[in-house]
């Protein structure tokens, strides 16, 4: 059953590696932006060491981490706006396979190449050259990579309803690009939450972006009390159930209005 | 029993009907108007295990309509399927590993991917056992020559390529039946036959049913012995190509070249529908006159130079079923 799913991310996978300027751009591009984000906050703490309580250390592994995940959790933001257009989706009812299952493994194999093929090289230049700060503790890091997991799945699933209006709306463009903005901006993928006014940041604990790059980062650099650290996780699995379900209706309308309408 | 049967199917189209202007474009956007489409009206046919069935009808006559709800991607509006005991759309997954599908405008394969990895992965999906895998696509690469271009990105296929790498991936779990919507579309005449061929071979060998829709008759010809017409949405045929043209087709083109021109010609049965100098062509009808005869008498009481003798083809009596000529229903028309 499961079989062929991972054949699919296989597939997938091996399917990326075909495009070696895409993935060296894509290693590239995540290194500059390191670079870039380093000088700017260089900048910003003037060769201080501590700005509003907060360490430029941490702020510089924050960053690189916030890159790295970025650069993983990127997603094939039009396939299946791609299948709605061009009809194939019917294809896919064909076969005696579940589509989101078929979905989430089409991401898995992308997420797969992203992490051996771009984040690993990444992640060993940023150790070596820009200054990245080892994990908290070795629990932190265990604790650290089940959040990263659940972060996906929040942002995954988050896409998902996006990608699923693409079944009304044909165009996706506009509504991806506010997405990637409302993300960037209020993730915490680009400034430290730490930096944001207080009354933003706790509209932010109210909506799932925190739950996508902040609570793994916190997690990281040790800055989430042991005591909360299951309370962070539960968090984010709550965004997680609350989203899927949120895309499940949609695509049990979407696959409803595809049947009676025709694709 | 059975293996399709389909009772009273209706499909409608609610189609979103777009005012002029820009206005107009708002009013259907806050107000949408709809239109019904009666795109099938009320067919009913079965079909044998192991028959081979040809589908067809004019542009819009509803043929794609029907392959799609027969296949549950389409749901009707009204009426029934049923594909080997099961309803096609409340049991897609099951009737999907039952059947094959096959759309001559649509790929099944994965565009970036080499075709034999599409086979792969269908090997997954499908859950077709090593050796049964193994030995199909033998016989399907063989078949179909597409060893040439196994590992060659579908993307980078020529139609006729394509097709014959869609038609195998739609094969190789061993389906009871199959759907092909259009396969020899836009395919050169070498293509077509060898598409035929393979059809018709796998229907022999595997006793796999299967049902074709095409504007080919020569499809239809060559591999089909039973023949569905359907147009506006409903039946207006369904029987033997043989019957067909026995009952339409009882006439002869007779050509004939006489050494000189004769003004009124004028046989019982016979009319003359193209006389150019010498040349003369009658359409016979063998209901009322014998072309034995008619030769007799023409070469007994002309100077003849040459006569030629053309059997009805399918073609043309197609051709005057779809603009009205030929009347099938005597109900109707
Ligand atoms: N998704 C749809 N929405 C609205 N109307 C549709 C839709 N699909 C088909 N139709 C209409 O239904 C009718 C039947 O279409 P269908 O595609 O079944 O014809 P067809 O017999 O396959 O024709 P062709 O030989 O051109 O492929 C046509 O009038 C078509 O415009
Ligand atoms: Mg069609």
């Amino acid at each position: 059953m499961i079989r062929m799913y991972v054949e699919i991310a296989k597939k997938v996978f091996q399917n990326n590696i075909v495009y070696r300027l895409d993935y060296f751009a894509g290693l590239i591009n995540a290194l500059i932006v390191i670079l870039v984000n380093i000088s700017i906050w260089k900048a910003i703490y003037e060769e201080e060491e501590v700005l509003g309580g907060i360490q430029f250390r941490y702020v510089i592994t924050y960053l690189i981490l916030g890159v790295l995940l970025q650069t993983i959790f990127m997603m094939d933001e039009y396939l299946i706006e791609g299948k709605v257009n061009s009809g194939l989706v019917s294809m896919d009812l064909l076969k005696p396979m579940n589509f989101k299952a078929y979905i989430l493994s089409h991401n898995i194999g992308v997420l797969m190449f992203r992490l051996i093929m771009q984040f690993t090289p990444a992640l060993i230049v940023s150790m070596f050259a820009f200054g990245l700060l080892p994990p908290f503790s070795l629990l932190y890091m265990f604790y650290f990579i089940v959040s990263v997991v659940l972060g996906y799945l929040v942002l995954y699933n988050l896409n998902f309803i996006i990608w699923m209006t693409s079944f009304w709306f044909y165009k996706t463009f506009s509504l991806v690009t506010i997405k990637d903005a409302a993300v960037t901006i209020l993730s915490g993928a680009l400034i430290p939450i730490w930096f944001l006014p207080e009354k933003l940041v706790n509209f932010i604990e109210l909506t799932p972006f925190g739950s996508i790059y902040y609570i793994p980062i916190s997690i990281y650099l040790g800055q989430v009390p042991p005591n909360d650290i299951i309370l962070s996780l539960i968090k984010q699995a709550f965004w997680i159930v609350t989203l899927f379900l949120l895309g499940h209706i949609l695509w049990k309308s979407a696959a409803k209005k595809l049947v009676v309408q025709g694709g | 029993m059975a293996f399709i049967k389909s009772e009273n199917l209706v499909k409608e189209y609610k189609i979103n009907v777009k005012k002029k202007g820009l206005l107009g474009a708002i009013n259907s956007l806050l107000i949408p108007e709809y239109k019904i489409k009666k795109a099938v009206d009320n067919i009913s046919f079965s079909i044998e295990k192991g028959e081979m069935v040809g589908f067809i009808g004019p542009n819009g006559a509803g043929k794609s309509t029907t392959v799609k709800m027969l296949t549950g991607i389409l749901v009707p509006s009204s009426g029934e399927i049923s594909i080997g005991g099961l309803s096609p759309y409340k049991n897609r997954k099951a009737v999907a590993s039952k059947i094959g599908v096959v759309f001559g405008q649509r790929t099944q394969l994965w565009w970036d991917l080499p075709v034999i990895d599409t086979f792969d992965l269908l090997k997954f999906i499908y859950k077709i056992p090593d050796k049964e895998y193994k030995k199909n696509l033998d016989m399907f690469s063989e078949l179909l020559e597409i060893h040439k271009f196994m590992n060659q990105p579908v993307r980078q296929l020529s139609l006729g390529q394509r097709m014959r790498a869609d038609i195998a991936a739609s094969m190789l779990h061993n389906p009871e039946m199959v759907f092909f919507d259009e396969p020899t579309i836009g395919l050169d005449v070498v293509a077509k036959e060898r598409i035929r061929e393979f059809i018709k071979y796998i229907n022999a060998e595997k006793g796999t049913t299967m049902l074709f829709t095409t504007h080919d008759m020569q499809d239809i010809e060559k591999t089909c012995n039973r023949m569905i017409i359907i147009d506006n949405g409903t039946i207006i045929y369904d029987g033997s190509i043989h019957e067909i043209k026995h009952r339409f087709g009882n006439y002869r083109i007779v050509e004939v070249e006489f050494q000189k021109e004769y003004k009124n010609l004028s046989f019982a049965g016979v009319k003359l529908i193209n006389s150019d100098g010498n040349r003369k062509k009658f359409k016979v009808d063998q209901t009322l006159m014998q072309v034995t005869n008619l030769i007799n008498e023409l070469t007994q009481k002309y100077e003849v130079q040459d006569i030629t003798i053309q059997e009805p083809e399918i073609e043309q009596i197609i051709r005057d079923i779809y603009q009205g000529g030929i009347c099938l229903d005597k109900n109707v028309c």
